[in-house]
């Protein structure tokens, strides 16, 4: 209110006005508020699990992603640099440029000069 | 006598380790009472609410949606906070729900307006928009011979949407000034302002008609 402890005249009628229309909502109306407070209450702890849920995703992501960078290693497909094949997968899988990269047509290519480069033979 | 549902909520909420009992003697578990507190909460507040909505959208089905999912957040997400907390949380998700219906509401009316079929002959009932009351005449051209209650919901209608919010909150549901700050995210001072500026718009609209 204009002062906190005396509205004036107008302020006065106005909230009378008001709330005597939010006081005089037609039976309808009053139902449907009726039963979206039964169904917002039927949602009580409710919550609780799609917090769980929260937490477990993205762990889950991480667990996932771990997982195929070891099985992309034990089916034989390990990039040239031995151990550290690992790690450069998973900053491909995180690095869009070299998404973009895996893209190109001469993949195949690049991946054979890669291979012949740290073949002792260079065969 | 059986205990008022209201007032046993209440004092389970103030009292978090008392135990509130069911009429027929049995006690009621934390969870029933905060249901029991949630649900005098809402009931109270509904009605009020809606109007709010309504008076914002100006749409009586956006209106409910606004208010149904201003329930649902609150209970989700706020449920476990103090009771005295909930109504202006309410009152935030409520004004952030219905900022986003009007957004949504410009963007389709923007879209529909560049669809070909719209052109031309526009269809005015299909858009909500163009179906809210037309502001040119103003509150004050129509407020002969209609109810003053409507003319003021049309002015208030009106009204920037924050001095619409700070007005109805201190008007309608009759939080206070730090109570208001807390729903609308802002400051004190700034809660002053705009319902100062709205009170003045208000009267400058409808004054020399309420005698």
């Amino acid at each position: 209110m204009s002062k906190e402890n005396d509205p004036t005249e107008f302020e006065r009628r106005a909230s009378a006005v008001l709330r005597d229309g939010a006081d005089g909502l037609d039976g309808a109306t009053r139902s449907r508020l009726t039963q979206a407070r039964h169904a917002a209450l039927s949602q009580l702890g409710h919550e609780s699990g799609w917090r769980n849920l929260r937490l477990i995703l993205p762990g889950g992501a991480a667990a996932a992603a771990v997982l195929m960078a070891l099985l992309w290693n034990f089916n034989g497909t390990v990039m040239p640099g031995g151990s550290g094949a690992t790690l450069e997968d998973m900053d491909l899988l995180a690095d869009a440029e070299g998404y973009e990269l895996s893209q190109e047509p001469d993949l195949d290519f690049i991946e054979w000069a890669a291979a012949m480069g740290d073949s002792p033979a260079g065969t | 006598m059986p205990a008022c549902p209201t007032l046993t909520a209440a004092a389970t909420l103030l009292v978090p380790a008392a135990r509130a009992e069911r009429p027929g003697g049995q006690s009621l578990t934390m969870a029933e009472s905060t249901a029991q507190a949630l649900n005098s909460f809402l009931a109270d507040v509904e009605r009020r609410a809606f109007r709010m909505a309504r008076m914002a959208l100006r749409h009586d089905e956006d209106a409910l949606d606004a208010v149904q999912d201003a329930m649902l957040q609150l209970v989700r997400r706020y449920a476990g906070r103090p009771g005295a907390e909930w109504r202006p949380l309410f009152y935030r998700i409520l004004e952030n729900r219905i900022r986003d219906l009007q957004r949504r509401r410009t963007v389709r009316g923007r879209v529909l307006a560049w669809m070909p079929w719209n052109r031309g002959d526009e269809d005015e009932d299909s858009d909500p928009v163009a179906r809210a009351p037309d502001p040119t005449p103003g509150p004050v051209a129509q407020v002969e011979g209609r109810e003053i209650g409507v003319a003021l919901q049309e002015a208030i209608g009106h009204l920037p949407a924050r001095q619409r919010e700070a007005y109805l909150l201190r008007s309608l549901e009759g939080l206070d000034v730090a109570q208001t700050a807390a729903a609308m995210g802002c400051s004190e001072g700034s809660v002053k302002t705009h319902y100062s500026r709205a009170l003045q718009h208000l009267r400058d609209q409808l004054g020399e008609f309420w005698t």
